[in-house]
């Protein structure tokens, strides 16, 4: 099939490697991994330029092989939970100008201890604000799925976050006034 | 205690899950290394794979010229048996043709002498 537009390799790099590697990090938890997995999907990309057929195009594959790469890691090296919550609490050599807000932080540890289908889910629907039918297309699961992953996953961190982040909410109230 | 209302929970993961900047030296790393796979080297895996099918070409090569060598020498050296067994059989065939012919003529020099 023709198509006009011209894939740019460095382009696409800046375009879209903080949010590969946003996903390699969210999804496996640890820095070192994921900046490993990133440069594995770029030098993947490159190899399929010439299949992309626009930046959407581009954009999708990367969020696909991404989440594909990590869950492969993740495989591998069978991290467990409360490992995750270790590396991501100390930061894992991250300049403190890429570290989150306490609560982000927070929520990022109790996010590394749901099962990887539902972390799968919740990180492509908040961070890169998909919806369930785009999350379905990206991991190339069936839609009710996802959105069963979405709604348990999504109960099931708010009750991780209920009873770990009571200090944060006294603190919020504390702030606001209450 | 409960936590704050689902859609407040949601807003806040959404805020706590902005991408994260990329380190710093990634993409420098990314263009390196596909420069470096770009121009392949003596140890590239281009290089590597190429010579290797030339040695399995120049291998499968020196292979077919044995067999079909020793094809050859096996038809030539049959051959050879052939027609020295042809040999001996036609030296036989002559040497029992002369002893048949020094018979008949005795027998017939025989029968001569029996007449006179």
């Amino acid at each position: 099939m023709a198509h006009d537009w011209q894939p740019n390799f460095e382009q696409l790099v800046d375009e879209y490697q903080s949010m590969v590697f946003s996903l390699a990090w969210r999804m496996t938890g640890d820095r070192g991994l994921a900046e490993e997995i990133a440069q594995d999907v770029f030098l993947e990309l490159d190899k399929h330029l010439g299949k992309l057929e626009s930046a959407a195009h581009a954009c999708f594959w990367l969020r696909r092989v991404a989440m594909s790469r990590s869950a492969d890691a993740l495989r591998r090296r069978k991290v467990r939970g409360m490992d995750l919550w270790v590396e991501i609490d100390e930061g894992h050599g991250a300049k403190a100008e890429e570290r989150t807000s306490p609560l982000g932080n927070r929520l990022e540890q109790l996010l590394s201890t749901l099962p990887e289908p539902h972390r799968a889910a919740l990180v492509l629907r908040y961070q890169e604000d998909l919806t369930p039918e785009e999350i379905a297309a990206t991991l190339a699961s069936p839609l009710a799925t996802v959105k069963s992953n979405l709604q348990r996953g999504l109960k099931l961190l708010r009750a991780k976050a209920s009873n770990h982040l009571r200090e944060y909410v006294r603190v919020k109230e504390q702030a606001s006034g209450l | 205690m409960d936590f704050e209302p689902m859609e407040d929970f949601e807003r806040d993961l959404r805020q706590a899950f902005q991408r994260r900047p990329a380190p710093p030296g990634l993409k420098r790393k990314l263009m390196e290394m596909r420069q470096k796979r770009r121009a392949p080297g003596p140890n590239s895996p281009h290089r590597q794979s190429n010579f290797f099918l030339w040695q399995r070409l120049a291998a499968s090569v020196a292979l077919a010229a044995v067999l079909g060598g020793a094809a050859a020498w096996r038809n030539a050296e049959e051959r050879r048996k052939g027609e020295e067994a042809r040999r001996q059989v036609m030296t036989a065939l002559r040497i029992t043709g002369h002893a048949l012919n020094q018979m008949n003529a005795q027998l017939a020099a025989r029968d001569r002498a029996a007449q006179q």
